[in-house]
């Protein structure tokens, strides 16, 4: 049974690329190529030039940070502090490097206070915010995040965010795979559409999301705003990206239709 | 390995011989094994097999178990391996190493044939208590979901650099550990989700709790499991009538 | 689809929650600190709040889990269908009351979707021919009926969820509490099941307590929209009347976008002849003017 069929797909230094189709299109099967956790049986995957064939998930990794979603799979640690250390003992860093590492991920993540906590004790966004944690630690140059914002609630999601432009700001490339179209939208990556195992559209979020027969075909659904725009007599060229843009045209539109 | 699970996984077949009440099923296959361990002959274990695989056949699952025996002989092969090391002659090696795969292809016959819900009846129907039976098949269920999970947190922490194929047998020993914990504390929040779904429907009301299908003793039923027993016992006379003591 | 939103309003209480308070043995705060709600037959109530605010907690008290299940500092009462949670053993509640968790996978015990259907109704020692009828009946509700012999791990995630709520229906609860029930689900197939809990609060007057972050997915067929903060409740109203409310934003709940223009736009002046709920209508009000 193939999970993935004739997927191209290439991905440039410093993009944010989004993955979105309905559970079981193969998004979460595509992403585990990047790190090699999976080898393509037909064609080749290259991660800046190597391919993965050729090497191991372990060498890939201090390339590759892969966030999975459920963080019950990873946390294992006898502390914060050493969950944190994991990957990058695993990988060979020096023991300096290690600590001031983890001082700077545990600080930026708000879980100073718990470094000498079991991890099994966090409540669930906590764990979550770890298991990004334990991956930016070691910095890698490509992070994904694999369903970052489920069960999670709006100043979780806030947070995130805040992540993700600290992210996108160092240049880090971000591949995303998320259901959460309301969150992706005002982040406007490169999206790609899965449906079967194959990729049926590519292209600029704004763009791709507005056929909507193809998206329906793909089964996903259109950002609130989008859908708004789309709805709209007189609307502008582009869709608006978020709330305060969307008020300061309508309230454009109205000044000017005063003046009228 | 996959192939070895693959004999006693139940795949539901419409087949004369599924039809039959689970205790059927459960008194044939436990005849074969019977009388895989009382074989003192190489012709009789092999006889044995021979009769495992036209069952198999009656009950459109060759395949499955013919696979399951065939891949078996590797570990026969070392059992045969280690009676020879161990100086206990040629014929009983072949004859241990025989019987290996006899016992693997009867107990193969029940499981293959019999699902979780038939086991669960033979064990209600043996006043087996409640939660024992309730415990034996919830996790059968969770078998497949339980894997899932272990092939999941082993690729979570292969991405943390992680590798098991490397290093001494303490090193990889020691890599079990972030393989091992979270899949006993997803076990444990587990058991804890569904502790609050069965209570959420009433499990525990009744220490005898009804069921949506009952067994039910056709002709057919009795005329095999009579047939069985005289076969079966005709056969046990013989083994021991003829057999050197 | 249009729900009358006076219609909640004639019907009679079913559920009646009084100064409720719970605080867990090993925590130092209570978890939910004096809730007083009232649940009307037929009532669609979408509850929110953000994380830890108590949601789940209230929803234990609801069913019975508390403090049958985890017994803990309790006062106040909750009384469902006439019962009184506290002191009705949950054998009884589980037929007035059905709670469906977050994790479709914990909730099927059963090795096939049939016989996890008839779980409930076999523990209360239904006759087999009634079960039989009852899980039928369950399955054609929830459109599965070609399920009936899978094994769980064959089934997707929608399946799942939907053999879930089967085995909830088929005990014929007069109220379902669902807790995030679409949170794993890719947004097509939660909306399917939106559709499913309208058309069994439509078809069969189930009442449903919904717990869900994305509310722009439930706001459409609630009738109530209640906001909990640390333990309490602090809104309550239909979804128009909360989500027009300007304090809404201060509690850290997923506010959806439309929502939030409207908000905005209003305060600016901006005229409109009603609360809109999904884009199609903000854009409706919009070309208007």
């Amino acid at each position: 049974m193939t999970a993935l069929s004739g997927v191209s797909l290439t991905i440039g230094e410093r993009e944010t690329v989004a993955i979105v189709g309905e559970n079981g299109a193969g998004k979460t099967t595509l992403v585990r190529h990047i790190n090699g956790l999976l080898k393509p049986t037909k064609g080749s995957v290259l991660v800046d030039g190597v391919d993965t064939r050729k090497t191991t998930t372990a060498t890939l990794a201090r390339k590759v940070g892969i966030a999975f979603q459920n963080p019950d799979h990873q946390l294992f640690s006898d502390s914060v502090e050493n969950e944190v250390k994991f990957a990058m003992t695993n990988l060979g860093f020096a023991p300096e490097v290690v600590a001031q590492r983890v001082d700077w991920a545990l600080k930026f993540f708000g879980l100073e206070d718990y470094r000498s906590s079991s991890p099994l004790v966090l409540s669930g966004g906590e764990k979550k915010r770890l298991t990004l944690a334990c991956i930016l630690a070691w910095d890698p140059e490509v992070v994904v995040l694999d369903e970052p914002t489920v069960g999670q609630d709006a100043l979780q999601k806030e947070k995130l965010a805040q992540i993700f432009r600290l992210l996108q700001s160092t240049g880090k490339t971000i591949v995303i795979v998320s259901h959460d179209v309301e969150f992706l939208w005002p982040i406007q990556p490169r999206l790609v559409v899965m449906s079967g195992g194959r990729v049926v559209a590519e292209g600029q979020i704004s763009s791709v999301m507005q056929d909507r027969g193809l998206l329906d075909r793909a089964r996903v659904i259109q950002p609130q705003l989008l859908r708004l725009h789309s709805e709209l007599r007189d609307r502008p060229p582009a869709p608006f990206l978020d709330v305060s843009e969307a008020r300061a045209w309508v309230e454009g539109r109205d000044s000017r239709q005063e003046r009228r | 390995m996959f192939w070895l699970s693959g004999g006693f996984v139940f795949r539901r077949v419409v087949s004369p011989f599924h039809k039959l009440d689970p205790r059927v099923k459960l008194l044939l296959s436990l005849e074969l094994f019977f009388l895989a361990l009382v074989s003192s002959t190489v012709a009789e274990e092999g006889a044995l097999i021979a009769v495992v695989l036209v069952v198999a056949t009656v009950a459109r699952s060759l395949r499955r178990i013919g696979r399951t025996v065939l891949f078996s002989s590797l570990f026969a092969a070392f059992i045969f391996a280690i009676n020879l090391v161990f100086g206990l002659g040629l014929q009983s090696a072949i004859l241990y190493s025989v019987r290996f795969l006899a016992i693997i292809g009867s107990t193969s016959v029940f499981f293959v044939t019999a699902s979780p819900d038939e086991l669960e009846q033979i064990m209600k129907w043996m006043r087996l208590p409640r939660d024992v039976v309730f415990a034996f098949v919830t996790a059968v269920r969770f078998i497949p979901v339980v894997m899932l999970d272990a092939f999941q947190i082993m690729d979570a922490q292969k991405s943390r650099g992680l590798e098991f194929e490397k290093g001494n047998i303490f090193a990889r020993i020691r890599n079990m550990v972030p393989i091992l914990i979270p899949l006993v504390v997803n076990s444990v929040i587990r058991s804890g989700e569904l502790a609050e779904a069965m209570e959420s429907r009433a499990y525990g009301s009744t220490p005898r709790p009804t069921s949506l299908y009952g067994m039910r003793t056709r002709w057919y039923d009795v005329v095999v499991a009579a047939a069985s027993l005289v076969v079966f016992v005709t056969v046990t006379l013989y083994i021991y009538h003829l057999a050197p003591l | 689809m249009t729900i009358n939103p006076r219609a909640a309003e004639s019907k009679k209480t079913l559920a009646t929650i009084e100064g409720l308070a719970f605080r867990y043995p090993d925590s130092k705060r209570r978890a939910v600190a004096g809730v007083d709600l009232e649940i009307g037959e037929g009532e669609i109530v979408l509850l929110a709040g953000p994380s830890g605010c108590g949601k789940s907690t209230l929803l234990r008290c609801i069913n019975g889990l508390i403090p049958h299940m985890y017994p803990g500092e309790y006062s106040g009462s909750v009384t469902v269908g006439g019962l009184k949670v506290s002191s009705t053993p949950m054998s009884t509640l589980a037929q007035n009351v059905g709670l469906l968790f977050q994790n479709p996978e914990n909730q099927i015990f059963m090795f096939s979707v049939e016989r996890d259907v008839a779980f409930g109704l076999q523990n209360l020692s239904v006759p087999r021919e009634e079960i039989r009828s009852r899980v039928d009946e369950a399955m054609k509700l929830l459109g599965i009926s070609e399920l009936a012999f899978r094994a769980p791990h064959e089934l997707s995630d929608g399946q799942k969820q939907r053999a879930a709520l089967a085995g909830v229906i088929a005990m014929r609860p007069k109220l379902i509490i669902l807790d995030e029930p679409t949170s794993l689900l890719d947004p097509r197939t939660a909306l399917e099941v939106v559709s499913l809990i309208e058309k069994l609060n439509r078809e069969l007057g189930i009442t449903f307590i919904v717990v869900e972050h994305r509310l722009e997915l439930l706001v459409p067929i609630a009738h109530r929209l209640v906001v909990m903060d640390q333990g309490s409740k602090v809104m309550d109203g239909t979804p128009q009347e909360v989500l027009s409310d300007p304090r809404v934003e201060g509690y850290g709940i997923g506010v959806p976008a439309i929502s939030r223009l409207y908000n905005a736009l209003s305060k600016d002046g901006v005229g409109f002849s009603k609360v809109p709920e999904t884009p199609e209508e903000l854009a409706r009000e919009l070309n208007r003017a």
